[in-house]
């Protein structure tokens, strides 16, 4: 008996690797497992077994219905799992058809580098405790130089070739021009806020200057100023080399120098160490191992005084960044015209993060 | 400004230090130093040869083979000159020597001779412009002895200092004032030669003779102050080498004695002086004026400039003379005959010097000081160092009279006086210094400085205060600065902590930028702010209204842009040419003039859409109302209203598509649109495609914060039902018809209509299937409500005009 269930077994097993569909599957079962099936026979007819031929039979009549199941569930699995793969297989799209390489569609967006590090920079401010302010692009003759320590006749004037408006001029011969600097916010922000205060007001700015590769008559500047008690010199070359590492994502070495600004008293060229060659010398830096960056000084107490602070009670320090020349610094771009051109050739080359 | 060390050192005892050391620490204590240039150093290397022996070259005809001797050893080079004799004394140049013009020499075979060096002409040494064989040397000359030696040639550091970081510095344009600072930078010792027993000496010269010209300053003149000295037995002639050596080393042409002094004392005490011919000079009198009525006048230069009134002239008693501070006229100026001068020492008003100057394009070495605004008391000593030196280079010269004066009051110009402490500079600068130094770098800057305990009355000099110093803030630079600002270290300030953030415009600018890359898939640009007319026509957006440029730079850039669409239209054609299609924005200001101040800055989104074969108004329209809900941004996009017309564009605008619009409406206001470009006016711009622009102006909302608004409903337990139906729709139709009939239905249980196909027949009719979203959030809806509402839904279209296919 013991001998025929294995017979039934090797039977069973040999005709389910002949078949292949979910149908034939289940019947085979059926066949074999059934009522009428042989292993119930086998099984009925244990009554007329020993004792002794029962204590194996049973068992082993259990352990093979038990297997036949098994490969049951087990072949119906693979039936499924091959009519999945056949069907998906018939469905197989050309995962070659990318964006990227037809002719149709932007692959990406991206913002133009001028925000990139307008942004950049002004996260680094918020998180340094300063608020973002900004100003109107024209301008009248008092925010733009007189609130700033710049009188008409003041050589000054030169320096920065205004674009003056047409039928500007007020009764009072007050003339309206393009702001030449992002200082004129300075102004703003001191009539608006009471010290201390620290803030920093980033746009653009024009000046009347033949355009070149490296001169354009609109550009973008970043102010900052600060004003609280007993500010010094000192404080003033913290922030800069703060903001100057987190920039250039490295410790920066930088050198304040003296330089003329009539809004400063005592006002600087701020110089960083030349970061392509480290101060060895190169065509950037013209040798020198120093790049002029930014100019920055203490706020002069006749602009305070315009700004209806009290520089007896209250000083701090300014300072301007050009936005344009750190990102064809960072960049490497060789023109500055291609910055408000428009051109997607060289927008598309900034993507974001 | 190029500036000589040689000169420097005649007030400072400059220490040894390499050039560019010297460079480096003058930018890092007063002003920008642009390049070290080492003058004459390569004669150093060029020493006298004497010729031996002369062969003729074996491969050559008209070249020698010269051996000479160095004074060590005997040496030979290939030679093509003409005057070579045995016995002459030449200059050579060894192997490696540098020339002015840049040439060094190398090792190398000439027609297979090695030639060790060079003899040289004059002209290869920069003695002379052209030169025919070599240079002769005296018999006399030493062996060996290099060239410096020889022609008594002194080696010179020229420094090039950027004129802008001397803006402020009136009395750094001249050596003197410079060797001051130089002391004061290097700590070394300044002598002033020009003191009072200079003065006392020069003086003596002064005598009881009448003068033969005296000068009178009328009252609304730009003059400040005028000396006048007039001397006689001049002999014109040229400048002695040493004073022809500086003017050159600095960058100027030496022309005669006369001229020469003139410059060279502006150039030595920065205050410029003018000498005239004093026989070209008519009458007795010279004034000082304005100009009455307009004139040509001839400058020195010899080009007629125009005076205008108001611009001062020196006049004698029939023409002007001199431009007052700019230059002089050719009509009295010092020549070769010149025998009797007249010498004008004067100060004028900075700003009037600087308007005449700007209005003539006619900067000169003299108009760019005196704009600096120089200190009066200076001309005094200017004059007496002019004579100095006339009476040095024509020893037969001879003053008639005395200085004659004419202007204000010198006596009355009050010394500034400003009183401070160590500490309140230390406090300024972050550094502890001693009131000790404080104190002797005040007085090396000339400063007076008066200590009662800790306080410290500073008298400033008066060249420092005619626009320079007139606060403690500008003391605290003279203190810092000569430290060092290397020497303070950074440290951050006490602050008080609060919180900061974005404001609301800031933010909503941001999250735009952020949405337009990010979702709408755009690439930010910026468009120029500056447009000109033929821009505008081309885009037929003239208006006239545009604020105008008056010093504009190119008719191209003349205005401020008024519209965004001009500048969006001109990067779509360029893009355009590479692109199949483009999707740009721009979060950018037009310009406006305003009733209420003189103009109005208004921020403006704009995008643009471009694509060559397919149509982008209905993605651009999209991506425009998902900026809006996705920002919280209350709006909508609706129809063209026959009232409330846009205020974004004209809508009588030449380029609009006829039926690609959408108003942007805003809290109630049409403050943008999404429309299509005119296919003409596509074709004015070269544009080969269709392109559709969204332009939103944010101004009058951006700055406040929006409302949160948002508030919470649970979700419905009770599942809604769908109701699917198709109906006709006539081709010329939109399918918003359809849903504007099934938006006037007045049932609540319609939750939401929308399109689920749309079936293009081939007849003039579209088969356009609707869902409608059922749904009650209290209740199931019973199956004979839902039957009901379908019928009310069907018969309405019905009615419409809009059967049930």
């Amino acid at each position: 008996m013991l001998q025929k269930l294995d017979e039934l077994f090797k039977e069973f097993q040999n005709t389910l690797n002949t078949i292949n569909t979910q149908a034939d599957v289940l019947n085979l079962k059926s066949e074999y497992l059934g009522k009428k099936g042989p292993i119930s026979d086998i099984l009925k007819g244990l009554k007329n077994a020993t004792v002794e031929e029962r204590k194996d039979l049973g068992p082993k009549a259990n352990q093979i219905k038990n297997e036949i199941q098994e490969l049951t569930v087990k072949k119906l699995a693979f039936i499924e799992t091959e009519a999945i793969n056949q069907k998906l297989a018939s469905e197989k799209i050309d995962t070659s058809l990318l964006n990227s390489v037809m002719v149709h569609g932007q692959e990406h967006g991206g913002f133009h580098p001028i925000t990139k590090i307008q942004q950049e920079i002004e996260d680094i401010f918020l998180s340094m405790g300063f608020g973002i302010l900004d100003g109107p692009h024209i301008e009248d003759e008092f925010h733009n130089f007189e609130a700033l320590n710049v009188p008409s006749d003041h050589p000054a004037r030169d320096m920065q070739d205004t674009f003056w408006l047409q039928g500007s001029e007020t009764p009072e011969g007050e003339r309206h021009l393009l702001r030449t600097h992002t200082s004129c916010v300075q102004v703003h922000g001191m009539l608006a806020n009471k010290p201390p205060f620290k803030f920093i007001a980033p746009g653009k700015v024009f000046r009347c200057e033949r355009t070149d590769a490296s001169h354009e008559s609109v550009f973008h500047q970043l102010e900052g100023m600060l004003v609280g008690k007993d500010i010094s010199v000192g404080n003033l070359i913290y922030f800069m080399k703060t903001l100057l590492s987190e920039i250039f994502k490295k410790e920066v070495e930088v050198r304040l120098r003296p330089g003329f600004f009539p809004f400063v008293e005592p006002g600087f060229e701020l110089d960083i160490r030349c970061l392509i060659c480290n101060g060895k010398g190169c065509s950037v830096c013209k040798q020198v191992g120093w790049v002029e960056l930014l100019p920055c000084g203490m706020v002069h107490p006749n602009v305070l005084k315009a700004g209806n602070i009290d520089p007896n009670e209250w000083n701090g320090f300014a300072f301007g960044l050009g936005l344009d020349r750190l990102v064809m610094m960072r960049y490497g771009i060789d023109d500055i015209r291609h910055l408000q051109s428009g051109d997607v050739r060289f927008v598309s080359q900034f993507k974001s993060y | 400004m190029l500036i000589s060390i040689d000169w420097i050192k005649d007030f400072a005892k400059l220490p040894v230090v390499d050039p560019q050391e010297l460079a480096i620490k003058f930018t890092m204590g007063t002003a920008e130093v642009e390049d070290v240039i080492l003058s004459d150093v390569y004669l150093e290397n060029i020493s006298v040869a004497e010729i031996t022996k002369i062969d003729q070259h074996p491969d050559a005809d008209k070249l020698n083979l010269v051996s000479f001797n160095t004074g060590t050893t005997e040496k030979q080079v290939v030679c093509g000159a003409g005057n070579v004799k045995v016995g002459m004394k030449v200059p050579y140049a060894p192997l490696g020597t540098e020339f002015p013009n840049g040439l060094v020499l190398e090792p190398k075979k000439i027609r297979g001779v090695l030639s060790e060096g060079m003899l040289c002409s004059e002209e290869e040494l920069n003695l002379a412009k052209e030169s025919s064989g070599l240079m002769e040397l005296n018999d006399s000359a030493t062996l060996g002895q290099n060239m410096l030696e020889y022609l008594k040639v002194k080696t010179d550091i020229l420094l090039d200092i950027d004129n802008k970081s001397l803006t402020h510095r009136p009395d750094l344009w001249g050596h003197f004032g410079l060797a001051r600072e130089f002391s004061a930078v290097f700590k070394s010792q300044f002598v002033n030669p020009y003191d009072g027993n200079w003065t006392k000496k020069l003086e003596k010269n002064f005598n009881k003779e009448a003068s033969p010209i005296c000068p009178k300053v009328e009252k609304d003149s730009c003059c400040k102050a005028y000396f006048g000295l007039s001397l006689k037995n001049i002999k014109v002639t040229d400048s002695p080498k040493w004073m022809t050596d500086r003017l050159t080393a600095v960058g100027l042409r030496p022309i005669n004695n006369i001229v020469d002094i003139s410059n060279y004392v502006m150039l030595e005490l920065g205050i410029p002086l003018h000498i005239f011919d004093r026989s070209l000079i008519e009458g007795e009198k010279i004034v000082i004026g304005k100009v009455q009525d307009e004139t040509i006048f001839v400058t020195l230069d010899e080009i007629e400039r125009k005076l205008i009134t108001g611009d001062t002239v020196i006049s004698d008693s029939s023409k002007p003379l001199v431009l007052a501070g700019i230059m002089g006229g050719l009509n009295s100026g010092v020549s070769n005959n010149t025998s009797d001068i007249f010498i004008e020492v004067a100060n004028w008003k900075a700003a009037e010097v600087r308007k005449t100057s700007t209005r003539l394009g006619l900067r000169t070495d003299s108009s760019q000081r005196y704009e600096k605004t120089l200190d009066s008391q200076l001309c005094y000593k200017t004059l007496l160092r002019t004579l100095e030196l006339i009476l040095e280079l024509c020893p037969g010269a001879e003053v008639i009279g005395r200085p004659e004066y004419a202007g204000d009051d010198l006596s009355k110009i009050k010394s500034l006086e400003i009183q401070t402490t160590a500490n309140s500079i230390c406090k300024q600068l972050g550094k502890e210094i001693d009131q000790k130094e404080i104190v002797s770098i005040f007085e090396s800057l000339d400063f007076l400085v008066e200590t009662r305990a800790d306080q410290l009355k500073i008298t400033v000099p008066t060249y420092r205060a005619t626009k320079d110093i007139d606060c403690e803030a500008d003391l605290v630079e003279e203190i810092g600065r000569i430290i060092g600002y290397d020497n303070i270290s950074p440290c951050s300030p006490l602050l008080e902590v609060s919180p900061v953030k974005l404001d609301p415009a800031q933010k909503l600018h941001r999250e735009i930028k952020n949405f337009l890359v990010n979702n709408g898939g755009c690439f930010e640009v910026m468009t120029y702010p500056l447009v000109g007319e033929k821009l505008l026509k081309k885009a037929d957006l003239l208006t006239g209204l545009e604020i105008k440029i008056l010093n504009d730079l190119s008719k191209d850039n003349d205005r401020l842009r008024s519209s965004m669409i001009p500048g969006f239209l001109q990067a779509i054609a360029l893009n355009s040419k590479h692109e199949d299609e483009v999707k740009i924005f721009e979060l950018g200001r037009t310009y406006h003039p305003s009733k209420k101040g003189f103009s109005e800055d208004r921020n403006i989104v704009a995008a643009a859409f471009f694509s060559k074969e397919g149509n982008s108004f209905l993605e651009l329209s999209n991506a425009s109302e998902r900026l809006l809900n996705n920002l919280n941004i209350p709006g909508t996009l609706e129809k063209k209203h026959p009232k409330f017309k846009n205020m974004a564009i004209d809508e009588e605008w030449s380029g609009l598509h006829p039926y690609e619009f959408f108003n942007i409406k805003v809290m109630g206001k049409p403050l943008g649109s999404v429309f299509s470009i005119h296919p003409l006016m596509l074709r004015n711009f070269k544009i080969k495609g269709h392109l559709s622009i969204m332009l939103l102006d944010l101004s009058s909302f951006e700055g406040r914060p929006l409302k949160e608004k948002t508030k919470y409903r649970p979700i419905s337990k009770f599942p809604g039902s769908h109701f699917d139906y198709t109906v006709e729709v006539e081709r010329e139709l939109q399918v918003g018809n359809v849903l504007e009939v099934l938006q006037k239905i007045k049932l609540k249980e319609a939750l939401k209509h929308s399109v689920l196909d749309i079936f293009q027949g081939s007849g003039d009719k579209r088969s356009v299937t609707i869902r409608t979203l059922f749904g009650d959030p209290e209740k199931t809806l019973s199956g004979d409500f839902l039957k009901e509402a379908e019928q009310t839904i069907i018969n309405q279209l019905q009615k419409s005009g809009f059967p049930l296919k």
